[in-house]
């Protein structure tokens, strides 16, 4: 028995399609021909041609008023027409498809590099689905927010590292665009695109509203993470066990939806990840205070994984105010500990983009420019897009770049008297002792995290 | 999900009175409207026009589906209209079209409702489903012919 596998698609894709579909399979068991049809419709691709099913078939049929991809069936007979002249005529088609098989007229398929590099890439796509698909989704949307509102906030300190205290100075208006802004947003956007990815629409409100509580809360992008994918699954839920009456229904998407989608993730935020992000900090905090005395290599080594585990999350937030507290003691090496590991993760990162381009996308590689920019300035939130995307092996990675820095620069005695700055703040007298030895501790550190990164993440495949 | 969710016998019109394309789709764009399907009749009409030049709806056999995708339209519903003498509706076959299914669904829509109107597609190219549905004496038989699918 001869086999023809067909295509069929419609602009709308709620009817046409159908009825090609039913049309040739109709046609099919009358001549006694075996058919299988995929349907490209509204309800997306169903009954899916497998690779098996193309191989197996004499011919192909593609009955379709939109752009079907033409690259699997290459090498076959394939008869082109339009959707509705299935519908019409599915007869014909079937004989002028198996005709064409019979004289072993193949249809030659412009199988060019470039459309076959794309058909890849979307097969790819449609394969990373589920929750990588979603953190990938907030990263991407995150990434323009961190850019910037990193540089603008680097700018700032151009005009001296406190210039931005000043107000009415347009160092106040960049940290104003950057920090308060930009840098704002960063961790709503991350976790309503999440959402968004997850839940469509309805799951924006409901994901920036749990980012920004994440924010608020100190929990930082893990917390963000955290809450994009609470509210999109909650809001997905929702969607889809909530039956209104019908006369109420225009009141769902408007009304219903946002509201207590919003509702839920927000307690959940306010009483459930609160309360222990709240409580890790201060644990964390007091921890340290006793630690003051403990040899100084050990706290460097402490205060520089904690740097990088989770900034600007409670554990980022404990080391950094624990150290910045400690200038008031006139203690300074903590500080210059600190600062020097918030360095290495944005710069390790984006040594490693440059070093070995097959273990990160293309976003990220451009993604790796500014973060050399970032990474001297101290805003370490250059390394959070790597972080989101990909939490488990970026994370440890630059924690250990950090922790070595951190150690180092406390082994070296490294002093630092200004609780922010990055590379500004240097040439400024007196603010930094051991300068040289300080660059030492952060570019090994960088080194290492470069290091680790070749190390943990595999490489794409291509 | 059921065929009666999305038609009613008051969605049904036996004797279309139009006698050409334009104002068959304007006669069931306001059975729709009447029955408070669509929240604007006007928008309905342009995006059902606006199909019809990326390619006829008319699929031939006599049967046309005019069809639009909105936010306009409340809920997924079919309108079925009949004409007795029959519109040209410039379909792929050049004969006219008796049987008309007008079908509307808002931008988003769940998947159960499309496979539904997908179900409804799929038997209009059965010659009896389209006899039956020529031969129908009322609207009831109509349904009863649509509930059967």
């Amino acid at each position: 028995m001869k086999k023809i596998v067909a295509v069929t698609s419609c602009p709308t894709g709620i009817a046409h399609t159908y009825m090609a579909s039913e049309s040739l399979e109709e046609a099919a068991k009358k001549m006694d021909v075996q058919m299988k049809v995929e349907t490209q419709g509204s309800v997306g691709v169903e009954n899916e041609l497998s690779e098996q099913d193309i191989k197996e078939a004499d011919a192909v049929v593609i009955a379709a008023d939109t752009n079907v991809s033409h690259e699997r069936f290459g090498g076959k007979p394939i008869v082109e027409v339009a959707v509705a002249d299935a519908i019409d005529d599915a007869e014909s088609l079937i004989n002028q498809a198996l005709e064409k098989a019979e004289k072993g007229e193949t249809t030659e398929v412009k199988a060019n590099l470039q459309s076959q590099v794309s058909d890849e890439k979307s097969k790819r796509k449609s394969k990373r689905s589920g929750p990588y698909k979603h953190l990938m989704t907030g990263v991407s949307f995150m990434l323009p927010f961190v850019v910037a509102g990193g540089l603008s906030i680097a700018l700032s300190f151009v005009f001296g590292i406190n210039a931005a205290e000043q107000e009415g100075t347009l160092a106040a208006a960049l940290m104003q665009i950057g920090g308060d802004s930009a840098f704002a947003l960063m961790v709503p956007i991350l976790a309503g695109y999440i959402a968004f990815s997850i839940a469509d629409r309805p799951g924006i409100a409901p994901g920036m509203i749990g980012g920004m509580l994440a924010s608020s809360i100190g929990a930082g992008f893990l917390g963000g993470i955290i809450a994009g994918f609470l509210a999109g699954y909650i809001t997905q839920w929702l969607k889809e066990h909530i039956n209104l009456p019908e006369n109420l229904q225009g009141l769902m998407p408007v009304l219903v939806l946002p509201f207590l989608s919003s509702l839920i993730i927000g307690l959940l935020m306010i009483y459930i990840i609160g309360p222990p992000v709240e409580g890790i900090m201060n644990g964390l905090e007091s921890w340290l205070q006793g630690m003051t005395d403990a040899n100084a290599v050990f706290l460097g080594l402490i205060l520089g994984a904690m740097m990088a585990f989770d900034m600007g999350g409670p554990v980022n937030k404990a080391a950094y105010t624990f150290s910045v507290g400690l200038l008031g003691s006139e203690i300074y090496g903590p500080m210059a500990a600190v600062m020097a590991a918030g360095m290495t993760p944005p710069l390790g990162l984006a040594l490693a983009t440059v070093l070995f381009k097959n273990r990160f996308t293309r976003q990220e590689i451009e993604a790796g420019k500014p973060a050399w920019f970032m990474g001297i300035s101290f805003i370490t939130e250059g390394a959070i897009p790597f972080a989101a995307a990909d939490p488990i092996r970026v994370i440890p990675s630059i924690m250990t770049g950090s922790a070595i820095t951190g150690a180092l620069s406390m082994l070296f005695g490294v002093g630092l008297k200004a609780p922010h700055g990055g590379i500004f703040v240097l040439p400024i007298p007196n603010v930094v002792t051991n300068l040289g030895f300080y660059a030492i501790a952060i570019i090994v550190g960088t080194i290492v995290t470069t290091s680790m990164l070749r190390l943990l993440k595999p490489k794409l495949a291509e | 999900m059921e065929v009666n969710e999305f038609i009613n016998k008051n969605l049904i019109e036996m004797n279309l009175k139009s006698e050409d394309k334009d104002s068959v789709i304007k006669e069931m764009i306001e059975i729709m409207a009447e029955n408070e399907i669509i929240t604007d009749k006007k928008e309905v009409i342009k995006k059902a026009m606006e199909r019809e030049e990326k390619g006829t709806t008319g699929v031939g056999k006599g049967v046309a589906i005019p069809h639009v995708k909105s936010d306009a339209v409340k809920k997924p519903a079919v309108a079925f209209g009949r004409s007795d003498v029959g519109i040209d509706y410039g379909s792929m076959d050049e004969k006219p079209s008796r049987l008309f299914f007008l079908i509307t669904v808002p931008e988003e829509s769940h998947d159960e409702h499309l496979k539904l109107l997908a179900q409804l597609s799929r038997n209009l190219v059965h010659d009896d489903f389209r006899d039956n549905l020529l031969t129908a004496k009322n609207a009831e038989e109509v349904m009863n012919i649509l509930e059967n699918i």
